[in-house]
This record gives C-alpha cells, sequence and structure tokens, in this order.
C-alpha cells in the first residue's frame, strides 16, 4: 500500500473530525433556540442549515481532495 | 468497476499558439444538458402565461420570488433591480447541474480505456472555479465604476498595516466560493458510487443517500447564489 492511500485515508478522518464538532456547535445553538423561542422554529431552521453549509465548506473540500488522494488523481 | 473509471473523462486538447488548451467533454455535455433544461422550463412556464398561475408557472414564479427576496436581503432597492435576473439564472442553473449526476452514469469501453459520459457539470472543478471567478471579477468591476477612490480605500481600512490581511481575503473569496459548490457535489456522487458497490445492503443507505444529496444540492445552489450577492454588495455597499 503506497503512503497517498495512508494520507487521503488520514485527510478524511480529520476532515470528519472538524466538520462533526463544527456541525455539532452550530446544531446546539439551533436547538437552544428553539427551546428559548418555538415560534422561530421555521426561521431558524434555513439560518441553521445556510450555517452548516458554510461550516461544511472546508471539510468537504478536504474530504473531496482526500478521495482524489485515495483514487491517485492528484 | 472501479472508482477510478468513473472519473475518467474523455478529453479534447487544442493547441492555441502553442498553449495546449484542454476541454472536457463530459462536463460539456452536462452543460448542455441542464441549459437546455433551463431552457425548457422557463419556455413552458411563460407558453401559456395566466393570472392565476397554477401547475409548472406557479413552481417557477415561486423560485423567482425567492431568488427576489435573497437579492433584495443584500441590495438596495434602486441596484437589486440589475441583479434580478442575474440571480434567477444562476439559481436555477445550479438547482438543476447539481442534481444531474445523481440519476445515472453512461461508461464506454474500448481498448481497456474507460470513459464516463455523464455527471453533473458542478462535480468537476474547473466549472465552479470559473464561475466564482467571473463573479468576483465583476464585483470588484462594480465596485471600481462606482468609486474608485473608495475602492482603493477599502484595502487600507481599518488601518494600513491590514493590506496583506485584505488581500488574502480577496483571493481566499472565490476559491472557497467555488470549491465549496464542487466538494459537496463531488463528495456526493463518489459516495453513491461507493455505496453501489456495497449490492444489496447498499440499497437502503443509498436511498437514504440519495435523498440527502438531492437536499445538498438545492442547499449549495442556493448558498453559492447568495454568497454571490454577498460579495457583489460588499463591494457596492455606501456605508462600508
Amino acid at each position: 500500500m503506497d503512503l497517498g492511500v495512508i494520507a487521503g485515508a488520514i485527510l478524511m478522518a480529520c476532515a470528519a473530525i472538524g466538520g462533526g464538532i463544527g456541525n455539532g456547535l452550530v446544531f446546539v445553538r439551533y436547538l437552544e433556540g428553539i427551546a428559548r423561542q418555538p415560534e422561530l422554529r421555521g426561521l431558524l431552521f434555513g439560518q441553521t442549515f445556510i450555517g452548516i453549509a458554510l461550516v461544511e465548506a472546508l471539510p468537504i473540500i478536504a474530504v473531496a481532495f482526500g478521495i482524489m488522494k485515495l483514487l491517485g488523481i492528484l | 468497476m472501479n472508482l477510478r473509471r468513473m472519473e475518467n473523462t474523455p478529453k479534447l486538447t487544442f493547441h492555441l499558439a502553442g498553449l495546449p488548451i484542454t476541454f472536457d467533454v463530459t462536463v460539456m455535455i452536462g452543460t448542455t444538458v441542464t441549459c437546455v433544461a433551463v431552457f425548457l422550463i422557463a419556455w413552458l412556464a411563460t407558453r401559456r402565461r395566466a393570472l392565476v398561475p397554477s401547475g409548472i408557472q406557479n413552481v417557477v414564479e415561486m423560485l423567482v420570488e425567492f431568488t427576489r427576496g435573497l437579492v433584495r436581503s443584500n441590495l438596495d432597492a434602486k441596484t437589486s433591480e440589475k441583479f434580478y435576473s442575474f440571480a434567477f439564472t444562476l439559481f436555477f442553473y445550479l438547482l438543476i447541474a447539481n442534481q444531474l449526476g445523481l440519476m445515472f452514469n453512461i461508461v464506454t469501453e474500448s481498448d481497456h480505456v474507460s470513459a464516463a459520459w455523464w455527471k453533473s457539470p458542478t462535480a468537476d472543478i474547473n466549472g465552479p472555479l470559473a464561475m466564482a471567478f467571473v463573479i468576483t471579477i465583476v464585483a470588484h468591476f462594480l465596485g471600481i465604476r462606482k468609486s474608485p477612490k473608495k475602492y482603493g480605500a477599502h484595502y487600507f481600512q481599518p488601518f494600513w498595516w491590514m493590506f496583506p490581511l485584505h488581500l488574502i481575503d480577496e483571493i481566499a473569496k472565490p476559491l472557497t466560493h467555488g470549491m465549496r459548490l464542487w466538494a459537496n457535489i463531488f463528495a456526493g456522487e463518489v459516495l453513491v458510487f461507493v455505496l453501489l458497490k456495497a449490492a444489496w445492503v447498499g440499497i437502503p443507505l443509498n436511498v437514504i443517500w440519495i435523498g440527502y444529496s438531492v437536499f445538498v444540492g438545492i442547499i449549495q445552489a442556493y448558498v453559492f447564489t447568495i454568497l454571490a450577492m454577498v460579495y457583489m454588495s460588499q463591494k457596492l455597499s455606501t456605508d462600508h
């Protein structure tokens, strides 16, 4: 097994850890928000998913590069 | 069939004044199909217009209203009028382009060289990055045309030594803007393929994942459009 595959796997694992923590923080605020003001659920839902899409950007870029590393394209 | 073959797309290479220029045929097919679909839906929606909309006209009108709200939340009333059609076109194109690769794939093989003929045009890094760079160039151009002095001064605020930070910011914006879209769609398509290899175990997982991918495609189209508008409003806003 060559080192490129291991590098890609480590890259994807680190991205998963970071993305998990980031998304968790965003979602905790969302749940706290609807616990305080349940009538804002609809508004917060949209905002939360924009936030998650923004937080996910760097982890998912790292995952894409990890996949390319696994395939040996990069 | 392995994953590497699926990512092997046919290429057309030209030499223009000694410089090699490569076109990805699969992405060209995908772009054409998306454009035709967008035109067709827009044409069908406006063919028999009624005062009380129904069917496809209703759906497209909802999208128009939605993108209008998106532009209005970022720009003031006068300038936002110029961007309505741009935002709608961008959003509609991405909405269809992101779902294209989830449907099926066509792979041909000859002389042990396989070629994939179908994927989302946004699952190739060149497409989204080109779109992001064009949007950035337009935003800078609009900023310079509005007020060159303010545009130049913006780089040295609040302190002159913050210039390198502003420069990094301006380079990172289009890069992350394009790569965010590409990486989401690319990762989605690859995972669909990985789950297909898991035989019958993968069927329920694939159903869930494709459902999620459709959702991600819609969210990413929305995020790309709203970020394009945010970047333009940053260069156009007067109180900045």
